[in-house]
């Protein structure tokens, strides 16, 4: 137990740490890199949690896909960051005004929380627990019969976000020369090579 | 094995989401000349999907787990819903081929779209309202910029995004705070919850406010419609058109669904949200309009203003207000539809153009297409016999009724009364425009067949809803009830 | 204190311990197999290859080694040195830490995890990020290039990899790797998922950057890519990276096609050689042919390499997923204890 303690202190820290760094280091490139690093503390987290799947899930997908995006699209930006340095600074007092409002509120919200009074017994958990089954089984049994409506329906979304994405970026450019693949296997020795008996003297 | 949830509820959404997917592959896979067709098809889709809801009936059925309710409201305005996308697809066709955004992905986008208003219509989960409200939005946010060559277009759907985005958070930043409160995020669980505390805790009362304000964005209320003027001049006339109807509908018919169903307890906590925004959107959408030269502006401000009146029939909180908000949204649609008709005729040598000025002297050149707008913009202004004064009507009976037991209603009729007359000012102008003003420059003869079609509809409801209006107020009746019965 | 030492200190020592014995091993294993590329190479090039340094050139890769530890390290100018010592280091790392849960006999793993293949794939899907910010922060344009090459070209081939994975696990029902072998004592997967093993292989090269994918590299137009600015230390810590990783990724290819630590047969003359030995000799195998595919297969050009990723590989991959999963549920094959 005192392991896990520690471990999870390590973790939690090292997360808070690099949430700062994101947000105050100089250069992009390296807010983007530190962001990768609080993925990983927040997969720590997971693991700490008993939750490997989600953990390895969230290495996946978000540092090793979003995350490589992000990356290059920050990599190959030419921005002036001492500009926006300049906004962050002119909108510093309103925005941390808002951001105090915001938080009172949440003080003052948490203080007088009250779940329901059967709040609850609604929590149950509708899976075998965890400890018996692994729980990347546990997951799927949840997302593919309980939640499947909205698994689909995140589908529908993606598939959306795809075709928006074709739309708004796809030029069909005139006089590009592709790559016919069938074409080119398809190319006999007979159809192109002719071989002819040249008359000395004659010529073609 | 697990027992398969029952599919029939939700067939129409199902026939609609195939059908959708199978006609993006066979606008993907199809010649170049594909797209008037595929948007025919589409228009076909919604009519047959409509079928459905139709056969289904109105009899209230659950299933997914509880994530998904089909009753007679979510019939009524599904129904609604599908009628408007059907008429927004038949403007954009004879639009997108003159303006040379003729791809087959616009219709089915606006299909993706309209799945997802079906799905918010009939979401019963905090989570099946997200994801449905996701959908349509991200739908619209593509269809907005889909002029990607015109900054303007370009501006609309990046703004769109980028507030959408914002106003997704709020909601989910609510729809947490509900869960923290209820441990479930379904409507008829959190109902229970709710009518079982005696006084609902401070967290789930902002919780709710978080998830109105996410929801009146959609809608484009005062103070979350600094979006609306700007989208709907930059995107393409047909998408804005779209957007002030189809949309529109499903949003309310979220907010009527999740007030009056799990915060139905809750009524005197959200008729105070309701009323401000209500008045904000009035004063502001009558007052800001009356400047506006450009007409799809003068439009967005317009449908500030309706949503204002909209939801002066939910602040009064009772089943009767509800009945209102059907009838006028009903009504509202086909007088928007109607009006961006006409501004789809608004052509000068084969060019769009959105000055109002432009119209001035048309009765001389268009007398026909003179009368539909004089028609729409009398219907707007709430001038009776025609199908917008009895919009307002309805609205407005409900509230004076609810204002003998909260006394603070009285204030919003009077403003409402009010914002109507100073409404009246900006859409009598173009009448005057048209009808008493000397032509600068006339139209081209309009040409194309399916937009006169819609035009004629919308002006044939518009201006005798007063001798017909039983089936709408019966259906409305009818969807009223649904909603407060459960 | 007796439990002080008995709880915590003993099993850290035995984990230090069997991370030294596996990463032994696997840098030899590095080592030599430079030196097999080497003789390979040379002998479908009717070439000698290393033959000076001690009896067959064996002692060449110490030889490289050491001449590499004793060179200096050059810093380009305006280069980020945080991140350029990173780079190499990060990629190095990658390719020791996946290691940790192969199984190299049954019950021979350093962690038994219920999610080894996410792991796996997890790790492979990193390696990206230290070639990508080697060229970031070389300051140059030909690093940079070979960095974004490498980057959409990784990603590319991950997806595909993912679907393989998925097809094998459709048939075993666990993501544990000792499972995923046992499953194959009837018949390895290389059988009847064989599309699937060819796309694995290939994938696996395009994600080690190895010939014909080696773009990154690309040397007859980009110099030598990511890594033109390094050298010294830095440089070698690359090389032993991707050697590493080619060697990780047989040992993947093994796992999931080729039944791991399984002999061929299970009758007597086979069964009497350690698992290991097996599971050795299989790693050889898939190498010699990483080192067969670079002698003998021209380098894709990068349009080429991206249809073939995404038109042809992810479309197929996703297609023999729904048609293994369909064929399982159809005849009633799904694995019994899904775990």
């Amino acid at each position: 137990m005192v392991i896990q303690s520690i471990v999870f202190y390590v973790f939690s820290c090292a997360l808070l740490i690099c949430g700062v760094m994101v947000i105050s280091a100089r250069n992009p490139v390296h807010s983007v890199l530190w962001l990768i690093a609080a993925f990983f503390q927040a997969a720590g987290l997971f693991v700490l949690m008993g939750a490997e799947f989600l953990a390895m899930i969230l290495v996946i997908v978000y540092v090793g896909a979003v995350a490589v995006l992000f990356l290059f699209v920050v990599m190959m930006l030419d921005i002036n960051f001492v500009e926006l340095r300049r906004g962050v600074v002119r909108y510093l007092p309103i925005g941390g005004l808002i951001g105090l409002v915001l938080v009172s509120e949440l003080v003052a919200m948490v203080s007088g929380w009250v779940p329901a009074a059967g709040a609850l017994a609604q929590l149950g958990a509708p899976v075998p627990p965890v400890d018996q089954i692994s729980n990347t089984r546990a997951l799927g049994q949840l997302i593919y019969t309980q939640y499947f409506y909205l698994f689909q329906t995140a589908g529908m979304i993606l598939l959306v976000a795809m075709i928006g994405a074709i739309v708004l970026t796809l030029r069909s450019r005139e006089g590009v020369r592709r790559q016919n693949v069938p074409a080119q296997l398809a190319r006999r020795r007979e159809d192109v090579v002719a071989v002819r008996k040249v008359p000395t003297r004659g010529g073609v | 094995m697990v027992e398969l949830p029952a599919f029939l509820p939700a067939l129409p959404e199902l026939f609609l989401a195939v059908s959708t997917m199978a006609l993006l592959m066979f606008g993907v896979f199809g010649s170049d000349g594909t797209a008037r067709l595929v948007g025919q098809i589409a228009v076909v889709v919604l009519l047959c999907t409509g079928l459905l809801v139709i056969g289904h009936g109105t009899e209230r059925a659950v299933t997914f787990n509880g994530m998904f309710v089909m009753d007679g409201f979510g019939a009524y305005m599904k129904v609604l819903v599908l009628i408007g996308s059907a008429l927004s697809i038949i403007l954009a066709q004879g639009y997108a081929e003159r303006e040379h955004m003729n791809r087959f992905e616009l219709p089915v986008l606006m299909l993706f779209a309209t799945l997802g208003m079906l799905l918010m219509v009939s979401a019963n989960d905090l989570i099946s309202l997200y994801v449905g409200l996701e959908t349509q939005s991200l739908a619209l946010y593509v269809v907005a910029a889909f002029r990607r060559d015109h900054a303007k277009s370009s501006e609309a759907g990046l703004k769109y995004f980028v507030l959408g985005a914002l106003s997704s958070g709020l909601l989910l930043y609510g729809a947490s705070l509900i869960y923290g409160f209820g441990g479930t995020t379904q409507f008829d669980r959190i109902a229970g919850l709710i009518a079982a505390s005696p006084t609902p805790p401070v967290g789930v009362v902002v919780g709710m406010v978080f998830a109105v304000a996410g929801l009146a964005f959609k809608i484009s209320a005062v103070p979350f419609h600094m979006w609306t003027p700007d989208v709907y001049e930059g995107a393409p006339t047909p998408v804005t058109a779209f957007f002030a109807a189809a949309p529109k509908v499903a949003a309310v018919a979220l907010i009527l669904r999740l007030l009056d169903g799990p915060f139905g307890h809750m009524v005197e906590q959200w008729s105070q949200v309701i009323f401000a925004l209500s008045l904000a959107s009035m004063v502001l959408g009558s007052f800001a309009a009356i400047q506006q030269t450009n007409i799809k502006r003068l439009m967005a401000y317009s449908s500030i203003a309706n949503m204002g009146f909209a939801l002066l029939g939910l602040a009064a909180g009772t089943e009767q207000g509800t009945r209102g908000v059907v009838v006028y949204m009903t009504i509202y649609m086909v007088m928007t539809i109607g009006t961006f008709a006409v501004i789809l005729c608004m052509k000068q040598h084969g060019r769009m153009v959105e000055d109002i000025r432009q119209l001035a002297g048309l009765s001389r050149s268009h007398p026909l297409m003179a009368l539909g707008t004089a028609i729409f913009m009398f219907s707007l202004a709430g001038i009776p016999p025609l199908a917008g004064f009895f919009g307002k009507l309805y609205v407005f009976l409900a509230v004076i009724e609810a204002a003998a037991k909260h006394s603070e209603l009285y204030i919003l009729a009077v403003f409402g009364v009010l914002s109507s007359v100073v409404g009246a000012f900006y859409y009598l102008r173009v009448v005057k425009l048209i009808y008493f003003d000397d032509p600068i420059e006339t139209f081209d003869r309009q040409s194309d067949d399916s937009i006169a079609a819609v035009l004629v509809g919308t002006g044939l409801f518009t201006m005798f809803f007063f001798a017909f209006p039983v089936p709408v107020l019966n259906g409305a009746a009818a969807a009223a009830a649904a909603l407060f019965t459960g | 204190m007796a439990s002080f030492w008995s709880g915590y200190v003993l099993p850290l020592v035995i984990i230090v311990a069997e991370i030294v014995l596996i990463v032994g091993p696997v840098m030899l294993g590095v080592a030599y197999l430079t030196y097999a590329e080497r003789k390979v190479m040379g002998a479908i090039q009717m070439r000698q290859g290393p033959n000076l340094v001690g009896p067959f050139g064996l002692l060449q890769p110490i030889a490289d080694g050491i001449k590499l530890l004793g060179k200096e390290m050059i810093f380009p100018a305006g280069a980020n040195p945080a991140i350029f010592i990173g780079a190499p280091v990060m990629t190095f790392l990658l390719a020791l830490v996946a290691w940790a849960v192969i199984p190299f006999d049954a019950g021979i793993v350093l962690a038994d995890i219920n999610v080894g293949v996410l792991y796996l794939y997890a790790i492979s899907s990193l390696g990206v990020y230290g070639i990508v910010m080697a060229g970031w922060a070389s300051n140059s344009k030909y690093a940079f290039l070979g960095g974004l090459r490498s980057a959409a070209q990784m990603v590319s081939y991950e997806v595909s990899i993912g679907f393989v994975m998925i097809t094998v696990l459709l048939c075993v029902g666990s993501l544990n790797l000792s499972k995923i072998v046992l499953a194959q004592q009837t018949v390895w997967f290389c059988i009847p998922l064989f599309p699937m093993f060819i796309i694995f292989f290939v994938s696996a090269l395009a994600e080690t950057n190895r010939a014909p994918f080696d773009l990154p590299e690309g040397e007859s137009e980009i110099v030598a890519g990511f890594f033109v600015e390094y050298s010294a230390m830095a440089y070698a810590l690359f090389m032993l990276a991707e050697y590493g990783n080619m060697i990780l990724m047989s040992a993947i290819t093994t796992i999931l096609f080729l039944g791991g630590w399984l002999p061929p047969f299970n009758v007597v003359p086979f069964i009497w050689v350690p698992g290991i030995i097996w599971f050795a000799i299989k790693i050889a195998f898939i190498l010699f042919v990483f080192l067969w595919v670079r002698a003998t297969v021209p380098r894709y050009r990068y349009d080429q390499l991206m249809r073939l990723g995404w038109k042809v590989f992810l479309p197929f991959s996703l297609v023999w997923v729904v048609l293994t999963a369909g064929v399982l549920v159809g005849f009633g094959w799904l694995p019994k204890n899904i775990g």
